[in-house]
């Protein structure tokens, strides 16, 4: 390690941290919104669930690699374009996303959407109200893990030019600078926890319920 | 409120069938009366909770006309009519992530109440039900299964609907607590009015809740439906029989009025006295034992146990542990019941305060019976 390579550079390091912030948390975003009205999809229609779920599971075994390479000519982008990494992460995000709010929203107790309905809730504020509510924790857990792949799969792009800490890794090796990958590992697996344990504190802010446990 | 005078809900050739082609209900016709506990019961699958269901829209039928009011339910927003109708489900079906007072908030809370008014209404609710104002602020989760079915029956009487739908609702929880909840449904009932649709599959929590009471028969037909007394004295047929079961004489005995029912002479003493005195009033060998107010306190054998020689009455001298007929709400069963129970033969019977007013005894019961029968026969 030299450690005086990392203040000589760390305009550069945080300008590439940032970036690396953009290129994950769009796509997590992104990707929520779209998982819950198609995992809403899949709970509520069985035809909608026989093609969203094994879509969505073929979707992700496709390369990341392979995902950037070929985005371009669909998407008409340069293949440079931060545009492409976006919506391929995106893309995995809700492939992993909507088998998971699919779930959750299927373990929501039917007597509790039955006596919602019967209270005179129509269908769109009791989804809002009581079924998205009731799903969080579950949902959460599944948020997290399209998070530490988010974060972790941005470094990939840095092989096609755009990948924000990623870079730190294609640099230190070829220049062969092991303070760089090391540099660019660590901020990464930083990262990955700090955004870990901010939905972790999310999750339980908004559900104080789950923790309150039965009676005994 | 809105106490309607005419509020009735009138099933007219209902059928439902479902899409594999049962049929859980099959041409019913039924109106339940305003103001009353209308009793859907029956064996599983019979089509009572069907039939409840169908009254708020949750289910549809596929033939005839269900009217709340003259209205067709059909015809009406399922959404505002389901506002107009508190819904008591099994296991409560409560919010989970909903503190108790906000889930007895929801239906004012969906018509438009502001937060503040509607919270006060929570509060107002939890005491009519029973329950304290610490749980407010707890959740589900944290209350027993009596309490969370006490929860259910405030939050669908929030909005203070007239009618109110009640499907199984004190099933999940254990007989004690279950006769508590019924006692209450009742207590309530009185203060309020309602008209209640109440499904179950206990013919007996039918009987003691059921104005009037509806027994569905196997594939959605009505077999009877009858005030109870009724029931239990002339099922209309085998099912009906089968279905109110063993003991229906015996359990029919409550629905009989006591009013007849000569009191004899009750031999007691008070606390304080002796044995010598109390061997001098007791009657076939047993004195009840009456405390200042002259409520019983219990029987003492004046022969065989008690040893001869005087001292003041012990605690421990008395048989106590049979049970009271009370004149007031009194019915011959009851009657009987005391007579039966009482360790000296003779039925202990009180007023409203427990005070002791005479005796009972079961040959007097049984006279009254048939007096009541033969009464009915001329009628």
């Amino acid at each position: 390690m030299i450690w005086g390579w990392i203040p000589a550079n760390a305009d550069r390091i945080l300008a590439l941290t940032l970036e690396h912030l953009r290129l994950s948390l769009i796509p997590v975003v992104a990707g929520l919104l779209l998982a819950v009205p198609f995992g809403w999809l899949a709970n509520r229609y069985r035809p909608a669930r026989a093609v969203l779920i094994p879509a969505a599971g073929v979707l992700y075994t496709i390369p990341s690699l392979a995902l950037f390479v070929v985005l371009p000519g669909i998407l008409g982008t340069q293949i440079l374009s931060e545009v492409n990494i976006v919506v391929a992460l995106t893309m995995y995000t809700v492939a992993l996303l909507v088998r998971i709010v699919a779930d959750a929203l299927a373990a929501v107790p039917g007597t509790v959407v039955a006596s919602a309905t019967a209270m005179g809730y129509r269908p769109a504020r009791r989804f809002f109200d009581v079924e998205l509510p009731l799903a969080v924790p579950v949902l959460v857990a599944g948020l997290r893990v399209a998070t530490a792949s988010t974060v972790n799969l941005v470094t990939v792009g840095a092989l096609i030019g755009v990948g924000g800490l990623g870079e730190l890794f294609t640099e230190g090796f070829q220049l062969n600078f092991p303070t760089e990958i090391v540099t660019g590992v660590t901020l990464v697996v930083l990262l990955t926890f700090v955004g870990d344990a901010l939905l972790l504190g999310l999750s339980r802010a908004s559900t104080p319920w789950s923790r309150v446990g039965g009676r005994s | 409120m809105t106490r309607g005078v005419s509020r009735v809900i009138e099933f007219r050739g209902v059928t439902k069938r479902f899409p594999d082609g049962t049929v859980a209900v099959d041409r019913l016709d039924l109106s339940v009366d305003a103001g009353r506990i209308t009793v859907f019961v029956g064996p599983s699958g019979c089509g009572k909770t069907t039939s409840l269901r169908m009254v708020n829209r949750m289910i549809e039928p596929s033939e005839g006309v269900i009217t709340v009011d003259g209205r067709d339910v059909m015809a009406t927003d399922a959404a505002e009519l389901r506002r107009g109708m508190g819904y008591v489900i099994q296991h409560a079906g409560l919010f989970p992530h909903r503190t108790i007072r906000d889930n007895v908030a929801t239906v004012p809370l969906l018509l438009g109440w502001t937060k503040a008014r509607a919270r006060k209404r929570a509060a107002e609710l939890m005491e009519l039900v029973g329950l304290t104002p610490e749980m407010a602020r707890r959740y589900p989760s944290q209350l027993s299964g009596g309490q969370q079915q006490r929860v259910g029956v405030a939050r669908a009487l929030a909005a203070d609907p007239p009618i109110l739908l009640m499907d199984e609702p004190f099933s999940a929880v254990d007989p004690v607590v279950r006769e508590g909840l019924q006692e209450e449904l009742l207590r309530l009932q009185a203060e309020l009015g309602k008209t209640i649709v109440f499904v179950t599959h206990d013919i007996d929590e039918a009987i003691k809740l059921g104005d009037r009471v509806a027994v569905f028969g196997s594939g959605g037909h009505l077999a009877q439906y009858d005030e109870p007394g009724t029931l239990l004295a002339r099922p209309a047929n085998d099912f009906v029989d089968g279905f109110v079961g063993r003991d229906r004489g015996y359990r029919g005995l409550g629905f009989l009025p006591a009013d007849r029912l000569p009191l004899g002479e009750l031999p007691t003493v008070a606390a304080g006295a002796t044995t010598a005195q109390a061997r001098a009033t007791a009657d076939r060998g047993w004195v009840l034992v009456v405390d200042a107010a002259r409520r019983p306190l219990g029987w003492l054998p004046v022969n065989g146990s008690l040893p001869a020689g005087d001292r003041p009455i012990g605690a421990g001298d008395l048989v106590p542990g049979e049970s009271l007929y009370d004149v007031a709400s009194g019915s011959l069963r009851g009657a009987l019941d005391a007579a039966l129970s009482s360790p000296s033969g003779l039925g202990v019977a009180v007023d409203g305060d427990g005070v002791v007013v005479g005796s009972v005894a079961a040959t007097d019961v049984l006279d009254a019976l048939a007096a009541a029968r033969g009464h009915e026969a001329v009628a």
